[in-house]
């Protein structure tokens, strides 16, 4: 017994000693494409899926109908073609010919219209994101129409993501293994759920140049500093990286791209009726508050100097953005004291919000100052990461730290603006938002750019938040590895990679 | 002894279930939207309202706590809430990776604090000193920095070792023992430094005793006396404190498995405390307080083994 104990422990010590020559695979090399995720994954019903981050481990299976290219446009993938109707209520899509899924099955109009259907009729945000469908109709085998309930400018961009994802009929009944058309195939012996996927090429792809490589490897690594030393040590081709690790991440050689995935971050105002909180009921007491934040020195200190400061809901590139309305609230904690003055509260107010620096430290302190310099006393309330959501959209807070992000601006109105809204937990309600939501929704073109960017105006004006910044992402690959990222996604897809020559 | 093991288990079973009771309880306790977490922030309140029902949130606490307990009774720990994953397959998948490297520690932390305290016991002087010295250190240095200086020094900046990532034994011998030495190491730290000193605590007062000046009286050289006699005498005290140290471990493992990447129950457990997945969470506890129990009575048959007086007792 003693004899084994020593044994093993000697073992151990010389595999310390002995591993120098052996050293990690070198990736890249043998076309071998390496990822982290940081979320674990839902595989594989698609009803059951997210748009968000995870997107990474459907898309090598799940081929989509539309491809986004980088600058968030629709383009031909498995539909060749597509034309909406008068009303902009039917979509109709030309399927490409000759597409199998990977058990054999041909990928015609009715696979499609399965599929589709099944994944509305989840409740995850993929299904979320067709909820408008009513029906598809098969109008020949390769010719579908979809059928909206209303027209939406949502629809596009979402059939290019998971939820314009194609999954084979058996799949549908049967999730355990996923039948898809994509450009590679699970392969179920390397792989772990919840840990290590591993997708090898399906040779009946169609447009197999577009990925330059043999197998696709995506695992789970959850630990920030877990990710950057694989990453470091070339056990992964590429990583999404914490903010504070850009430098030394580029300072080893490595590629570092930032891109923004949509989201906007700063203060929001939940209780702009003041139910809770009378003083948020006043325009200048809110107004005050956006007068409260030093946008650039947040990004400095904060952001390690990565994102853009802004004082609106809408990021740059998506409809209703306005330049011009970044200069509506300039620092001024000033200006701000003297607005709570007029409106009478000269020695500010105090209210509860949630204390968020489990995960946001450095942005609940810039908060918390930022508040206290105007004379707004905070008394902060510690909860469970797991309760935040909950408490917040029950309306335990007039106000909190936050970050919001939607695929679309549209998905942008339809998630915090409007009275029905998710993000509106105290159900505020304001007629001319209203209207201007619904004229929107209507209109088609410049109009509807000209509605939006009055949305925005009005948002702002009214000082619905007091936002500061848009979020910048920082994504890293191995030396050589080149990535191209994608505005709107949390992640770059997988098309996106190529070796770097 | 059949008997006493009998007991053992009996109370270890009762141990199992209140631990799991009081787990479903506190749980279901907490007011976490878990539909909410699950379908994420964009998610409209009808679907949340869907998903509650689709996992049964709806139903008395009573009813789903019974439902569960049934199924565990027959070995099905359900499915992950947010994943869909079996919970029995988590757990079989994990639970070696935490093993292998929290049992690595434990047999790192036994050879070195055998070795360390017999020096120090024997030796006494300077070398007594500076193993006092690095027990203390040990001790106060947290596992997580030591893991975190291994990975970065000894896998990132040169190469050695893997940075993250568990290779299975059936995979690869050598990839096992190599995903395994530096979260291993990083555990086996903090438990020599206790151990040791224990060793070398017993080591001292066991050469004290009369039995071995007898011993030496009847002409046995000093390493018969230590090593036949002295050391299995002071096992028992160092065998308990290594054993409340494997407890201890799988605690660490949780912090050296998030620095190393490692798949292991501490993760599962982990990421499902955050999420609220409550199936995964009782999943992990029920399946740690199994394995801690069977390590305590592991612990008394090695008692029996050493020291035949327990036995009778």
């Amino acid at each position: 017994m003693r004899k084994t104990v020593a044994l093993v422990g000697v073992g151990l010590l010389t595999a310390t000693a002995t591993a120098c020559g052996g050293g990690t695979q070198a990736a890249g090399g043998d076309k071998t494409l390496t990822l982290a995720e940081s979320v674990t994954a839902t595989p594989w019903d698609l009803a059951k899926a997210s748009m968000g981050p995870e997107s990474q481990y459907y898309q090598p299976v799940y081929d989509t109908l539309l491809r986004l290219d980088t600058k968030g446009q629709p383009t031909p993938n498995l539909a060749t073609s597509w034309s909406y109707d008068k009303a902009q209520t039917t979509l109709t899509l030309k399927l490409r010919e000759g597409v199998k899924f990977t058990d054999g099955t041909a990928l015609d109009a009715d696979a499609v219209r399965k599929s589709l259907l099944h994944t509305k009729s989840g409740t995850a945000s993929a299904a979320g994101e067709i909820q408008d469908i009513t029906g598809v109709d098969v109008v020949d085998t390769h010719t579908v129409a979809i059928k909206l309930s209303h027209p939406t400018a949502a629809l596009l961009p979402a059939l290019g993501q998971v939820s314009g994802m194609i999954a084979g009929p058996k799949a549908l009944e049967d999730p355990r293994t996923p039948v898809g058309s994509g450009p590679y195939k699970l392969d179920t012996g390397a792989t772990t759920a919840g840990q290590t996927y591993t997708y090898t090429r399906n040779p009946d792809y169609w447009n197999a140049k577009a990925f330059p490589y043999d197998k696709i490897v995506v695992k789970y690594l959850a630990d920030p500093t877990a990710r950057t030393n694989a990453l470091l040590s070339g056990q992964l081709d590429g990583a999404t990286l914490s903010l504070n690790r850009v430098k030394t991440v580029k300072g080893r050689g490595l590629n570092v791209v930032t891109y923004q995935p949509g989201d906007i971050e700063g203060l929001y105002i939940w209780d702009r009726a003041g139910k809770k909180v009378p003083a948020l009921g006043k325009l200048k007491v809110r107004q005050a508050l956006n007068h409260a934040f030093d946008r650039d020195a947040i990004i400095k200190s904060a952001k390690t100097g990565l994102g853009t400061p802004t004082t609106q809901l809408f990021a740059k590139g998506e409809d209703g953005h306005k330049a011009a309305l970044d200069d509506a609230y300039s620092y001024d904690p000033a200006k701000a004291k003297k607005l709570l003055g007029e409106a009478g509260y000269p020695n500010g107010f105090s209210l509860t919000i949630p204390d968020l620096s489990a995960n946001f430290p450095q942005e609940q302190a810039v908060l918390n100052q930022s508040l206290k310099d105007i004379g707004i006393t905070v008394k902060l309330d510690t909860l469970p990461t797991d309760q935040i959501f909950s408490a917040m959209l029950a309306g335990k807070y007039a106000m909190s730290y936050f970050k919001l992000g939607a695929p679309t601006a549209w998905d942008k109105v339809q998630l915090e603006l409007t009275k029905k809204s998710t993000w509106n937990p105290f159900k505020y309600d304001d007629p001319k938002a209203d209207d201007l939501i619904t004229r929107i929704g209507e209109a088609t073109g410049t109009q509807r750019e000209a509605l939006f960017e009055e949305l925005n105006t009005y948002v702002v004006d009214q000082a619905w938040n007091a936002p500061w910044s848009v979020i910048a992402n920082a994504y890293a690959t191995a030396k050589d590895v080149k990535v191209t990222p994608q505005p709107g996604s949390q992640y770059p897809p997988i098309y996106n990679y190529a070796p770097a020559n | 002894m059949l008997v006493f093991l009998f007991r053992r288990i009996a109370a270890g079973a009762v141990l199992v279930v209140v631990v799991a009771t009081a787990t479903f309880l506190l749980l279901s306790l907490t007011g976490t939207d878990v539909a909410r977490n699950v379908l994420g922030e964009t998610a409209s309140r009808s679907a949340v309202a869907a998903k509650s029902h689709e996992l049964g949130l709806d139903q008395p606490l009573m009813e789903r706590y019974w439902r569960w307990i049934e199924q565990a009774a027959q070995g099905n720990l359900g499915s992950s809430w947010f994943t869909g994953d079996s919970v029995n397959q988590s757990v079989t998948d994990t639970v070696p990776v935490t093993l292998s490297v929290v049992v690595a520690g434990m047999l790192l932390a036994a050879v070195f604090s055998v070795v360390l305290g017999a020096a120090a016991a024997l030796r006494g002087g300077w070398v007594d000193r500076v193993v006092q010295f690095a027990a203390v250190l040990g001790t106060a240095v947290p596992s997580f920095l030591l893991a975190l200086v291994l990975a970065v020094t000894l896998a990132v900046r040169l190469g050695w070792l893997p940075a993250t990532g568990y290779v299975p034994l059936g995979t690869s011998g050598t990839g096992w023992l190599r995903s395994i030495t530096l979260p291993a190491l990083s555990l086996a730290v903090g438990a020599t430094a206790a151990t040791a000193m224990q060793v070398r605590g017993a080591l001292i007062d066991v050469l004290r005793a009369d039995f071995v000046r007898t011993l030496r009286s009847r002409g046995l050289t000093t390493r018969s006396v230590v090593f036949r006699h002295a050391l299995r005498n002071a096992a028992p005290p160092a065998l308990t404190v290594l054993a409340l140290q494997f407890i201890g471990l799988i605690g660490g493992a949780v912090v050296v498995e998030k620095v190393f990447g490692l798949p292991g129950i501490g993760t599962l457990a982990n990421s499902a405390a955050v999420r609220g997945d409550a199936p995964v969470l009782l999943g992990t506890v029920v399946v740690v307080v199994v394995i801690v129990v069977a390590v305590n009575l592991l612990l008394d048959v090695a008692y029996g083994w050493l020291n035949p007086k327990v036995r009778v007792s």
